[in-house]
This record gives structure tokens, C-alpha cells and sequence, in this order.
């Protein structure tokens, strides 16, 4: 279609909406309501321009302008809003004349009247979308004399989210969102005309999605309560990077001040999280702030522990490991490690010459699938399985299945990003829930949005797979495990094997059995579709297939708490809780911990070295789709913790090697040979590079599958730091024991009550959700990265009371 | 992790527990895909016989009709007459729009106002009347119009109006008359000065 | 009749026209005539009859042929409107009829509801037939109980009757209808938010394209049309295109109803064949004014007004000559603004009323329409306006022209533009002096 904005003619395909062309044609034009990923509404009228277009007559010939010979233009008779108007051939789109910049100074004052222009106090101050435009297209003066329409100015929202209504324009941006994105319709518009506002009954907006409002939001409306009035926006310094808290690779944008996160936003990445974030992700970063964070090595001296420099406890260390044989010594880090403290483990496992190195938490199949699905696969799929509660465990898949049930492929891309309105998109779309089956051990959120629900009993996912495999091959299934009728799964697996594009999601439960694993391998084959596997941290993928692995299967993590090592580095791991395992890791003859606080673990070790967050390292990490992605530091006063290339760099000069791996950069020249590209040059994108499964012969799998009637679920927040993330621990409660109703009639438990229970031997603190949601007989417990996803064991007849939540008549 | 932060639902019997028949057959109206019309017949029904729509009967609508709280309260108050507060036995509603205020509608709110001892959106301690200005009821030809809950009683003069008090206030409300203007009321009248210009006769209206 | 050849009939544009016939309120008032009994015994359900005995598409081109505009305010050719419907494809597809009557000054369809609902049933059958729909849903204003009861009985009985349900009328063609009542918002008289409300959203509008046709209730094929459109449908069939088609002006035909509301003797609804004038309309039929006039709102609250004149009184009640002097038809409903009514005032009374009923999805509606411009008004009568602020109030009211999501604050625009232009002085005089030239005055009767 050929279009002219102004002065410039371009080419632009058909559906494209007229604010697009004006911004690819270089012009500009404000706007508040319209954002990139969702509908446009034409709400705000602040796109204003004069649109015109040539007419056909009858016999489809253009209508000439007879002194010209040109075709017509004939133009609206009133203003267009160009969020809303698809471009037509041979339009023409007038943005600068007297009548459209009037029309736009008009919707400015209009907008303005009720705002309180108190952008002095203003959290947005600085990096508001409306200050920005009143002063580009605005008089600069008010003409409105009366007061203005006063709301509530600090209306939390939630916990997390603060509401400030007088500053809202209506734009509808949040509101869409909820609908629109994750699909939990929790804040609507309450009122009509000049009385409109937004707001909400259900408490604490349950959504797991909550925040990526207050980054859209264009005004300062609706802020993220854990950093209000922290900061003026041209305070922060803005780091650009790669959330370790899954392995989603969402980019994300850590803001901070004076050597301290104050918050987080969604970095953009169309090809992986668009411009969303879950709340985990976004809240969850108060623990690096935390006073009592690891600053300095410590060194044990009796019963304590002594402040020591790097030098010290590099020096002590290296005397120690001097009296042991080298393969006695066990090296495990922590599965969000980077790829290139990945090389730092590898060099110092070599150099002290020990086959015993891992990383954990690691299922024991390979995370690399046979044929791998990428996220865009995904939010295209025509049909998707899903194995496992991804809106916990992954929720940016959550996001991304719900955009594949609208049935909308991503949009093309312009010089300014992907469209600012997108036409295709439209409020309240149908979503297709028939293309979506959902199959976990309980009832998890997005069956709500699933065409066909599976609940399957703890552990019955191997038999459901192996059962619809067989309907799948035309062999008798074991009816008595598909959970349908033998005609309802022939459908099924009918739709799965004709859709144009079928993805299967493993999550952890199934990824924590090896057969069952194998058995959603079979079936993807049956019926074509590509898979997804779910790292249990956010690069597993990526220290899999550069080898962070022990030299047999003995030799893994557990082999090593086991006792198959006499001394243990032991990187962000933390496994005393285990009363068992903790007099072993007492016994050890050298206990290294690198952590950033003083964990159970720690307090039993002889050197405790200060470790750096996700946040603060620079390095590479792969996604769970096999995207390399960057992760780079943001300025965080962290005192003087390394990462584990620092660490290995003090430890390879206390034995006078200079180790590769003993920098980032010396990392990535073994990188670079050992991956055929320079993760260097990475941008924010990332690169999807395919490398061969896990060339390892060893069989690295827990060699006896757990079981017990419990799971070990998958959360959205990092368990083993939500106490000292306060805001997110207050929005969503301790971490919890979930069961029936009937049975915790059984053991005298009631909703919110705090409980001690042992957990696979180990003491847990929890607190009770009954839950119809969970099937009879189950308990749910919170995995860590020590205890992940799977089966276990909790006595719940040894609970012990220690608050009764007070009875509610 | 639970992310559902449910609110305790305090503890009263559901508006359609007895009335599960007629639940069935307002759904039944709509067609499957549809069950979402059902919102406003719903609200209607609680808003009839409790004369407010509590939070209670939004949470239960809301579940009824598998939608979030927030979505019904978001439709239940874009309109005006479902109310969150309860209204009077009476409700006087009072059409002000410009065919009413001719005939002199803000006149008559005034004289509600100062007999009930009520301003615009209030109701009495009694919980007998309530009084509140309204849009266009479509009665502009018979104005000024009264609504009182679901009649209109219309071409209200003074004197009616104090009658229709009295009434009301011995719980003895006449049932509303037909009043239709226009083609049913044909008179023509011959022989008047029909020119711009002319002198306008005397009102004769009512 | 002899030189019917060489001479084509004048069309009837007045009521006194001995060939004008009162059609579509015929009954109204009569006692019963609301019962199916009573419209059955004036030859009720014989058009739909014909109707269905005809294809789609005669009926269709029937009602194109006909000439008829849609009474609920736009005046969109209602046969075109019907012939946008895709083709049958399998998906359910809907008639919808507006009876959200709320624009002040408008009260023609409230009676035939209350009166005569089969023969609203009726055009709606003979519509549904005409757009292959089995599926109809009448939205009713909320403040409408009566005629919402007259309606849920006339439905009632018609499905005892086999006129609405399955294989309609002895045919096998189904249709039934949804009755949904309203709650109280002007708004939803905009056919897309009425799609809105009656899905369980909040009455926002819709943006359009796509239209109702591709995507109207649930995302289905619909049509929407007022209720005096479908019923005038029923007289066409009836009688035939040609007959309706020889009733009006070029561009406007058949009948109408017509309605007058303030200071006349006889305020009311007439029908009357379109392009009679103001004069009958006025005088002839309501008895002329009780009191000296000023102005005449033309059609509906929203239509700019016209200045009490001879000239204004002569000129024929149609789309075109409305719209050729800066005004509308709308719905007929003609307002009569009395002498000693404040002007100023009057219009404050309209901005109230669109401000009040703004939905408040666009900012000029919600800022302009609902906020600021009400209150302009405000401090206007309160005496403590300046000639300034006209000039604001003028310039704010052009930047809502034309710049809104819906017309809901073009409607709101118009009439105070209107204002301005013929009654200026009223303005200046009250900016100047902070007193009104026509004061407040008693105007309720005894
Ligand atoms: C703000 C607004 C209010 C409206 N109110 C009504 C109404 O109350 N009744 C009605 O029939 N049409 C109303 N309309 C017109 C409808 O949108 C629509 O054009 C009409 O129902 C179509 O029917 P028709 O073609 O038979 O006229 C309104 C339009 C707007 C923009
Ligand atoms: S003009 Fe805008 S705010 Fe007003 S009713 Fe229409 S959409 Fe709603
Ligand atoms: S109307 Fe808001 S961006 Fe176009």
C-alpha cells in the first residue's frame, strides 16, 4: 500500500494502522492509550490526524482530480484517530498541519483538566509519557479554572501496586492488560463518564502478572509500592539485562541508585517476553539489598566465624585441599550460575583434578530436547499440551500459551519496534481453549483457560503419557490411566497430530522421572509435536550442554552429600536443612560455602566466601529454549563478593595457576571455541544456537526415582528468599502447605494456620491452604533449589501447631 | 504457591439458593456462549427485592456467572439504577431533562426536596422514601413525570403531587393512569392564529 | 387517476392529505390493544405471513424499495442495512432491536412497546426472515417496566401461539426472541454499546469497523434497527413499497412519528407522512404553542436547534432539509423552547444531561462533555461567567467536534454550537450583566 505521511510516500502492507505508518515514515504523533501487544481502543484521541484517501467510482476506476489527473484525495470529514485507521492505497496523512496540532493542543487541555500536575512528588516524574507529551503538543497553560476532580491519592492496590486515581487519564491500558494478557479479569473501570475509575474487589489482585501494569501505565496512576519514592527516574542507572529467576531468559531492566536495586522493570524481547514480566521476577529482588548479605570471606575459628580477606581464605583453603587427594573433592553450583562461572567450576575441578562437579537443582534427563520448540513456536502452536504447572513454575509460558489461544501470529517488525496498533488485536478476542490440554497432578491456573483438563494422581503422568501414546500408535492403552473415555483421547490426539503446529510443555513433575520423561518424548513423537522441558533454574540448559557435569553418575550432587566427597565448594547451595545431610557436611575435612548469606549450610562451613546475585554478575545464561542470552551487573554495593570467576581466580593464584575461567572474559575464550560464537557480542536479543544434547556418556539421573504422596511444587517466587523479600512475602503469604479440606479436617488444621512438618525427614515452616484444588490424599510443598519439583514424603501426622489463624464464625 | 488471595465471604444465605428455577430460567434465555447477559437480569432480580445490590450478591453473581467480582461491580455501576446503598420503599425519581424542566420538573424536585426534607440521592431514617434526580424517562410529552420505583406517574402538577405523598405516605399508592398525549388526544383546534408571529394562547396544557 | 400515464401522483407530504392514513399507531390507546387477540383481529401476522411466503431477498429489496430510513435517529436505509449481512454461513446470526429509547425529547417508541408490542414482533419476525436470523434480542431502557411487562406477555403468548419458536407461523423457518431490560444509560442507545450491555460489559462503544453485520452480538452476525423502523417493515410488506414509497420527499419516505414536548397545547406524538412541515406538525396537530416560542429542537435533544420563524415553521420535517439548515431529523422529536426560557439555561440543561451519560471511554467526552463543560455552564448562571469564557467554552466545544470516540459528544456539541449561533446575545448578556435576560420563572402547573 502505498502511503504518504506529509511530505513522505512509503510502502507499507495492508493492515497496517495509520500511526505505524507515521512513525516508520519518521513523523511523530502522541499518543497514551495505544501500546504495543495490545489492542488498540482509540480511547485517548490523542493520535488525531487528518486522514484522507482516493475513491473508486462505480466502475472501480479512481476519481481523478481533473486539474491534476491525479487520483483525489478525498479527506474525513472530522479528524481520525490513526491508532484505529488501517491504511488504505494511495492514503494521504496530514500530522503537522494548524488544524491537526489545534485538534491535538485540544485533547492535551482535555486530558490535563483533571490531572494534578504534581509531578514534582511523582514517582514517574522524569519518565512519564503524558509530562512528555503536554510539553511537545500541550500550551504550556490551563484554561480550566475549577478544581479538580479529587480521588484517592495512595490507594494500594495491592501490596505491591499503588493506585494514585487522580492522576489517571483512563487510557484503559491496565485494564485491557488484565484481560487481555494473563486473562484474570481483576480490575475493571467502576463508574461512567467524569466518576470513572479504576479499582477492584478481589483482594490483593491474585494474578501472578500483577506488576507489568505499572509499567504500562503512562502517568504516574499506578506505581510499584516497593519503590515508591525511592528514586527520581533520572537518578537511576538503568541496566539492561537477563532475569535469572527462571529460565524464561525475560529481559529485564534493573534499576538502581546509589549501589542499590530499587526496582525492576520488563526489559522488551518480542522473541521471549515481550514487554512482560511475572511478579517474581519483578518483586523479588529486596533480598539483594538485604543488611545481613554476605560483604566479606569469612573464616571459622572455633565456634566462629572471623572476617578475613580474599587472600586469607584463598590461602587456607588451598592449605587444606594441599592434604586431601583431589578426587575426594566435590564442586556443585547452584543451576542460575552463568555459563561462564560454569568454566570457572570446570577449571577448578580440573586443576584440583576431581571428577565430582555438578549443578544443581538437575533433573536427571537431559533438559535438550529431541526437537526443541522455541517460544515464538509456542505462542503460534495450534495445539499445546502441557505437562505440569507452568504459571508457577515458568509463568512466562503461561503468557505465552494464552497468545497462542488468541491466535495471533507476532507482528512484523518496523524500524520503530513491533507496532504500536496492532489491528489484529482486539478487545475481549475469543481465545481458542480447545487448542489447549493442561495435565498436572492437581488443579493449576491455567486449566481454567484449558479445552481439556487432565488431573492425573501423583506420579500417574509416565502411565497418562504411556496411555495416550498408545492410542496414539494404535495400541491398547491402559484405559484405566487416560482419565477420558477412549474415543474423547482418540479425538484428542487426532487434534494434536492434525494442527499445524503442536507443542508439548514438559514441566518438572514429569522431568523428574526418567521414565516419565521418555514417555512424553514418545508421545510428542507420535503426534508430531516439538517440545519445551522446563528447567528447574534458569540456566540448566546451558551448564548441561557445557559439560558443569561429574565425571559418572556417582559422582553427582548427591553422591556427593552422600558422602562420596571428603570436601565440598558448594556454590549458592544451601542443603542443611536435612538434619541427615547436615551431620555429613559437619564431618566434611574442608566445607567451602559461597553464598550470599549466612545460610544453614554456611554456619557449618570453615570458609564462607560473599557471592554475587543474578543481578550483579556479568556472564551469559541459556534459556530454556536454547536462546543465549546476556546477563550483565547492574552498580550494586555488594562489598567485596565475587562470582565464582572471582572465586576461582583468588583460588587458582593461591596455588600459582592462572585457571581459564578466572575472569569473565578469560571464560568466554573457552566459550567462544567450545560454542563456535563470542557471547560477547551477544545483544539483547539473543541468539538461539543449537548445540548437540549432552555429549556426557554418563548417566547422570537420581538413580532411584522418590515417592510418597506429596509433591513438591513449583513458585512463582524464589522460596529460598521470600523472607527477605518483605513486600512479596506480605502480598502472598509464607510458603505453603496446600491439602484438601477433608483431609486436614483429619489432622485439626485450618486455613492459615502456621505449622511445623517435616518434609522428606527435613523441618519445613508452613503455613495451611486448604484447597479443593488439590486432589484427597495430597499435600503440596514448595520445591527449592535443594529440594525441587517432584515427589516426597510430608508426616503430616507429626505436624506441630505454632499459630492457630483465629477462627472466622 | 497459592497465589489466590481470596477475602472472607461473610456469611449469608445466597440470594438464589430458593430460587434456583428462576436462576434456570433466566440462563436458559441466553444462549451458552452467552451466559454473561445474564449479569444484568440477575442484578435486577437482587436490586428488586432487596432494593440494593450488597457485595455479597456481587460475589455471588460473579460466581454464578464465572466472572471475577470486579467485572460485575464494573457493569453493576456503570448504570444508574442499581444501587449499592439500599433504596426507600419509595423511590421518587424525578426527570429534570429539558421537556420535564419546561413543564416545570425542577419546580417539583424542589418541592420533594423541602416536603421529604431529602436532597438528591438521599433516603429517609425510615427507609420509606428516596429521592433522586434522573435523565429523560421518555415522558416528555406527558411532563412532568415521577417515577415511582417502576411507575411513572406522569403530567404531575402540584396539586397531584401532594395527593401522590399523601398516598404514599398512608402506603396507599394509586395504580399510575394511562396518559398518552398526541394522537389519542386529538382535538383540532380551528380558526387559530397559526403565524410566528401570533399571539400564543393560553396554556391549556394538563 | 385517468392521467396516471403522463402524470405521476404527488407524494403525500401532509397528514391532512386524504390519502395519509395514521398506520403504525393506529391502535395505540385503544383498549386491548395490546393482546394478541386484539392485533390478530385487525390483521395481525398476516404481513409476516406474506413475508415468509416471500424469499429473504424479496423482502429485502421490498424494504430497499420502499424507501425507509432508520427511525432511530442516523436515518440509514434500513433494506441496505439488512442487505450487508454476510451470506449464510452456519453461525447463528441476530436481529437486534434498540429500544433504548433515552434521547430527551424522544417518546414515540415507548407507546407502541407499551400498546401495540406485536407489532413490533411482527417487523422483527419479517426482519429475522429477511436476514436468515433465528435469533432476535429486543433491548428495552431499563426505565421502561411497563412496556417491558406488555412485551414479556406479548412474547409469552406469541410462543404459545406458534408465532415465535420453532417453525414460525406454520413454517420452517425458526425464530424466538430475547427480551433484555436495560438499567439506566443513554449510552446504550449507541447500537455497539447496546451489544456491549447486553453481553454483560460495561455500555462502552465499540470501535467500528468491524460493523454489527461482520461482528455484532457475540461477535455474530447482526442487524440493529429502532423499533419504528421494524414496524413500519410490517406496513411495507403489507402494502408494498410503493405505497410507503409515495408518502415524503426525495429522500425521505413514509411515514413517521412525529413528537412535540414543551410548551404546546397538545404536546404528543403524530404521525405524519415525512416532509410535512413544523407548521402542521405544530399547530395543526398539537394545538400551537401555550406560550410565545424562541427556537425549535428539531429532532431529539442532540439536534441543533432551528430559530422560531415563519421560515423555520415552513420547511418540510426531512433528512435533507434538516441537514441543508445545519440541523437533523433524528427521531422526530420535536422540542418547542418557549420565549422566557433562558437559552443559556435550557442548553445547561442538555450539557447536564450528555454529561451525565457520557460513558467516559474518550477524553473529550469525559473531560469536555462530563467536566469541564458543565461547568463552564455553572459559572456562567451563577452569574460569574466573562465574555472569555464564552470564548473558551466556543473553542472547547470545537475540539469536541469530530474529535470523539462515538457522537455521544458531537450530540453534546452540536446543540450548544447551535445555541451560540442564534442566540449569542443571551450569552453576551448574561457574561456582561451576570443576570439572565428571561429569569427564572414559575413554570409548573397547579
Ligand atoms: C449516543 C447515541 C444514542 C442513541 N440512542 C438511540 C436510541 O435510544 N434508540 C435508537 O433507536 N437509536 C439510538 N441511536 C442510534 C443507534 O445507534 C442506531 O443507529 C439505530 O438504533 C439503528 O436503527 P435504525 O437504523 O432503525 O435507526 C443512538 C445513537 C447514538 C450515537
Ligand atoms: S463520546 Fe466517548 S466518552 Fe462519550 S459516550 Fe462516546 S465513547 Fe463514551
Ligand atoms: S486514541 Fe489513544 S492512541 Fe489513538
Amino acid at each position: 500500500m502505498r502511503v504518504k505521511v506529509n511530505d513522505r510516500e512509503l510502502e507499507l502492507a495492508p493492515g497496517t494502522s495509520v500511526i505505524d505508518a507515521v512513525f516508520a515514515a519518521g513523523y511523530d504523533v502522541p499518543y497514551f492509550c495505544s501500546q504495543a501487544y495490545m489492542s488498540p481502543i482509540g480511547a485517548c484521541r490523542m493520535c488525531l490526524a487528518r486522514i484522507g484517501a482516493p475513491r473508486k467510482d462505480r466502475d472501480g476506476n479512481w476519481l481523478v482530480d481533473d486539474a491534476t489527473g491525479e487520483p483525489k484525495v478525498f479527506f474525513f470529514p472530522t479528524m481520525m484517530a490513526t491508532c484505529t485507521t488501517v491504511v488504505m492505497e494511495g492514503m494521504v496523512v496530514d500530522t503537522l498541519s494548524k488544524e491537526v496540532k489545534d485538534a491535538q493542543r485540544g485533547m492535551v487541555e482535555f486530558t490535563l483538566i483533571n490531572h494534578p500536575l504534581d509531578c514534582p512528588v511523582c514517582d514517574k516524574g522524569g519518565a512519564c509519557e503524558l509530562q512528555d507529551r503536554a510539553y511537545e503538543y500541550g500550551t504550556g497553560r490551563s484554561r480550566f479554572v475549577f478544581d479538580k476532580r479529587h480521588q484517592e491519592k495512595h490507594h494500594p492496590l495491592s501490596e505491591l501496586i499503588t493506585l494514585d486515581r487522580e492522576r489517571c487519564i483512563h487510557c484503559k491500558r491496565c485494564v485491557r492488560y488484565f484481560e487481555e494478557v494473563p486473562g484474570d479479569e481483576v480490575l475493571d473501570f467502576i463508574e461512567r463518564g467524569g466518576h470513572t475509575y479504576i479499582g477492584t474487589l478481589e483482594e490483593g489482585l491474585p494474578s501472578n502478572f500483577t506488576g507489568n501494569i505499572t509499567d504500562i501505565c503512562p502517568v504516574g496512576a499506578l506505581l510499584d509500592a516497593t519503590s515508591r519514592f525511592r528514586g527520581r527516574n533520572w537518578e537511576y542507572d538503568h541496566t539492561f539485562t537477563t532475569s535469572l529467576d527462571d529460565a524464561s531468559g525475560s529481559a529485564i531492566v534493573i534499576d538502581a541508585r546509589t549501589g542499590r536495586i530499587e526496582r525492576i522493570k520488563s526489559g522488551i524481547n518480542p522473541e521471549v517476553n515481550k514487554s512482560w514480566i511475572d511478579d517474581g521476577i519483578r518483586f523479588g529482588h529486596e533480598y539483594a539489598g538485604d543488611p545481613e548479605r554476605l560483604r566479606r570471606p569469612l573464616l571459622r575459628r572455633g565456634d566462629a566465624f572471623e572476617e578475613a580477606s580474599w587472600d586469607e581464605a584463598a590461602a587456607f583453603i588451598s592449605e587444606r585441599l594441599g592434604g586431601l587427594s583431589g578426587k575426594d573433592v566435590g564442586i556443585a553450583i547452584r543451576a542460575d550460575a552463568t555459563l561462564e562461572e560454569g568454566v570457572a567450576a570446570r577449571a577448578l575441578a580440573e586443576l584440583i583434578g576431581t571428577g565430582q562437579v555438578d549443578h544443581a537443582p538437575r533433573h536427571g534427563p537431559s533438559l535438550v530436547p529431541v526437537h526443541g520448540a522455541t517460544l515464538q513456536d509456542l505462542a503460534t502452536a495450534t495445539a499445546v499440551i502441557v505437562l505440569g504447572d507452568v504459571t508457577e513454575e515458568l509463568p512466562a509460558l503461561d503468557l505465552r500459551i494464552k497468545d497462542a489461544l488468541k491466535g495471533v501470529s507476532p507482528p512484523p517488525l518496523f524500524a520503530h519496534g513491533v507496532p504500536i496498533a496492532d489491528l489484529r488485536l482486539k478487545e475481549r478476542m475469543p481465545r481458542a481453549r480447545e487448542r489447549l490440554t493442561v495435565v498436572a497432578p492437581y488443579r493449576v491456573g491455567l486449566m481454567q483457560h484449558a479445552g481439556r483438563p487432565v488431573v492425573v494422581p501423583v506420579g500417574g503422568e509416565a502411565a497418562w503419557l504411556q496411555a495416550m501414546t498408545d492410542v496414539a500408535n494404535g495400541t491398547d492403552p491402559d484405559e484405566g490411566a487416560l482419565g477420558m473415555g477412549r474415543a474423547e483421547a482418540q479425538g484428542l490426539v487426532r487434534q494434536w497430530r492434525e494442527a499445524s503446529k503442536a507443542v508439548m510443555v514438559v514441566g518438572g513433575f514429569v522431568l523428574a522421572s526418567a521414565k516419565a520423561t521418555d514417555a512424553a518424548a514418545a508421545l510428542a513423537k507420535a503426534v508430531g509435536a516439538s517440545q519445551l522441558l522446563v528447567p528447574p533454574m534458569a540456566n540448566g540448559r546451558g551448564l548441561e550442554i557445557t559439560q558443569v557435569l561429574p565425571s559418572h553418575a556417582r559422582y553427582d550432587y548427591r553422591g556427593m552429600l552422600a558422602g562420596s566427597a571428603k570436601a565440598l565448594l558448594l556454590s549458592g547451595l544451601d542443603p542443611a536443612r536435612d538434619p541427615a545431610t547436615a551431620a555429613r557436611l559437619g564431618a566434611c575435612e574442608l566445607l567451602v560455602v559461597h553464598d550470599l548469606f549466612l545460610t544453614d549450610t554456611a554456619k557449618l562451613a570453615h570458609v564462607v566466601l560473599p557471592g554475587k546475585s543474578g543481578y550483579e554478575k556479568d556472564g551469559t545464561t541459556v534459556s530454556l529454549e536454547g536462546r543465549f542470552l546476556p546477563v550483565r551487573a547492574a552498580p550494586v554495593d555488594n562489598g567485596e563478593a565475587e562470582d565464582l570467576t572471582g572465586v576461582v581466580k583468588v583460588l587458582g593464584e593461591a596455588f600459582g595457576k592462572r585457571l581459564e575461567g578466572r575472569s569473565v572474559r578469560s571464560a568466554r575464550r573457552v566459550l567462544r571455541k567450545e560454542l563456535g560464537f563470542d557471547p560477547a557480542e551477544l545483544d539483547r536479543l539473543g541468539l538461539l544456537h543449537d548445540l548437540p544434547r549432552r555429549r556426557s556418556g554418563v548417566s547422570v539421573g537420581p538413580r532411584q526415582e522418590a515417592t510418597g504422596a506429596a509433591l513438591r511444587v513449583p513458585t512463582m517466587v524464589r522460596p529460598e528468599y521470600l523472607a527477605r523479600n518483605p513486600r512479596l512475602r506480605a502480598a502472598l503469604g509464607d510458603l505453603a502447605l496446600r491439602l484438601h479440606p477433608a483431609d486436614a479436617a483429619g489432622h485439626d488444621l485450618h486455613d492459615g494456620d502456621e505449622v511445623r512438618v517435616p518434609v522428606d525427614g527435613a523441618p519445613w515452616r508452613l503455613r495451611i491452604v486448604l484447597s479443593e484444588a488439590v486432589p484427597r490424599g495430597v499435600c503440596l510443598v514448595p520445591a527449592t533449589p535443594d529440594a525441587p519439583v517432584g515427589r516426597a514424603h510430608v508426616a503430616l501426622e507429626q505436624v506441630v501447631h505454632e499459630r492457630r489463624a483465629l477462627e472466622v464464625a | 504457591m497459592s497465589t489466590s488471595r481470596g477475602h472472607e465471604l461473610p456469611t449469608v444465605t445466597p440470594f438464589f439458593a430458593d430460587k434456583q428455577d428462576l436462576l434456570a430460567r433466566i440462563l436458559s434465555r441466553y444462549p451458552d456462549y452467552g451466559r454473561r447477559s445474564a449479569v444484568m437480569p440477575l442484578l435486577w432480580e437482587v436490586q428488586r427485592a432487596e432494593r440494593h445490590v450488597s457485595r455479597a450478591r456481587v460475589d455471588e453473581i460473579a460466581e454464578i456467572l464465572g466472572l471475577h467480582a470486579t467485572e460485575v461491580k464494573g457493569v453493576m455501576s456503570f448504570y444508574s439504577t442499581y444501587h449499592e446503598h439500599p433504596v426507600g420503599a419509595y423511590h421518587l425519581q424525578v426527570c429534570r431533562t429539558l421537556s420535564c424542566s419546561l413543564a416545570g420538573a425542577d419546580e417539583l424536585a424542589a418541592f420533594l426536596e423541602e416536603e421529604l426534607d431529602l436532597v438528591n440521592g438521599e433516603t429517609d431514617a425510615e427507609g420509606r422514601f428516596s429521592l433522586q434526580f434522573v435523565e429523560c424517562l421518555g415522558s416528555c410529552g406527558t411532563a412532568p413525570v415521577l417515577q415511582v420505583n417502576d411507575s411513572y406517574f406522569e403530567r404531575v402538577s402540584r396539586s397531584r403531587c401532594r395527593a401522590l405523598l399523601d398516598a404514599m405516605r398512608r402506603d396507599a399508592l394509586p395504580a399510575p393512569t394511562v396518559e398518552r398525549g398526541g394522537d389519542n388526544e386529538v382535538v383540532r383546534v380551528e380558526g387559530a392564529d397559526r403565524s410566528a408571529t401570533g399571539e400564543a394562547g393560553e396554556g391549556d396544557r394538563a | 387517476m385517468t392521467d396516471a400515464v403522463t402524470e405521476a401522483p404527488k407524494p403525500i407530504t401532509s397528514r391532512s392529505d386524504p390519502r395519509f392514513e395514521v398506520t403504525l399507531y393506529a391502535h395505540v390507546g385503544a383498549p386491548g390493544s395490546h393482546t394478541l387477540a386484539y392485533y390478530r383481529a385487525h390483521g395481525g401476522y398476516d404481513a409476516a405471513r406474506k413475508a415468509l411466503g416471500m424469499t429473504p431477498a424479496e423482502v429485502v429489496d421490498e424494504v430497499k424499495a420502499s424507501g425507509l430510513r432508520g427511525r432511530g435517529g442516523a436515518g440509514f436505509p434500513t433494506g441496505v442495512k439488512w442487505s450487508f449481512m454476510p451470506p449464510v454461513d452456519g453461525r447463528q446470526r441476530f436481529l437486534v432491536c434498540n429500544a433504548d429509547e433515552s434521547e430527551p425529547g424522544s417518546f414515540k417508541d415507548r407507546y407502541l412497546l407499551e400498546d401495540d408490542p406485536h407489532q413490533l414482533i411482527e417487523g422483527m419476525l419479517i426482519g429475522g426472515w429477511a436476514i436468515q436470523a433465528t435469533l432476535g434480542v429486543v433491548y428495552v431502557r431499563g426505565e421502561y417496566h411497563h412496556a417491558h411487562e406488555r412485551l414479556r406477555v406479548a412474547l409469552d403468548e406469541a410462543r404459545a401461539e406458534g408465532i415465535l419458536g420453532t417453525g414460525v407461523l406454520g413454517s420452517d423457518f425458526d425464530f424466538d426472541l430475547i427480551l433484555h431490560r436495560g438499567a439506566g444509560a443513554y449510552i446504550c442507545g449507541e447500537e455497539t454499546s447496546l451489544m456491549n450491555s447486553f453481553e454483560g460489559l460495561r455500555a462502552t462503544p465499540r470501535l467500528k469497523p468491524p460493523f454489527p453485520a461482520q461482528a455484532g452480538v457475540y461477535g455474530l452476525p447482526s442487524t440493529i434497527n429502532n423499533v419504528e423502523s421494524f414496524c413500519a417493515a410490517v406496513h411495507i410488506v403489507a402494502r408494498g413499497a410503493a405505497w410507503h414509497a409515495a408518502m415524503g420527499t426525495d429522500d425521505s419516505k413514509g411515514m413517521k412519528l412525529y413528537q412535540v414536548s414543551g410548551p404546546v397545547r397538545r404536546p404528543g406524538v403524530y404521525e405524519m407522512p415525512m416532509g410535512a412541515r413544523f407548521r402542521e406538525l405544530i399547530f395543526d396537530l398539537a394545538g400551537g404553542p401555550s406560550e410565545r416560542a424562541k427556537a425549535i429542537i428539531p429532532g431529539g435533544s442532540s439536534t441543533p436547534m432551528l430559530p422560531w420563524s415563519d421560515a423555520t415553521l415552513d420547511l418540510p420535517m426531512d433528512y435533507g432539509t434538516m441537514a441543508k439548515h445545519n440541523s437533523m431529523l433524528g427521531t422526530g422529536g420535536v422540542i418547542v423552547i418557549p420565549e422566557q426560557k433562558c437559552i443559556v439555561d435550557a442548553i445547561y440543561n442538555l450539557v447536564r444531561f450528555y454529561g451525565h451519560e457520557s460513558c467516559g471511554k474518550c477524553t473529550p467526552c469525559r473531560e469536555g462533555v462530563a467536566t469541564w463543560l458543565p461547568k463552564m455552564y455553572r459559572k456562567l448562571l451563577a452569574g460569574q461567567g466573562t465574555r472569555d469564557d464564552l470564548a473558551v467554552m466556543e473553542d472547547m466545544v470545537k475540539n469536541m467536534r469530530g474529535t470523539a470516540f462515538c457522537p455521544l459528544a458531537d450530540a453534546c456539541a452540536m446543540p450548544v454550537q447551535a445555541s451560540f449561533r442564534h442566540f449569542r446575545h443571551e450569552y453576551e448578556h448574561l457574561a456582561d450583566t451576570g443576570t439572565s435576560r428571561y429569569p427564572r420563572r414559575r413554570e409548573w402547573a397547579e
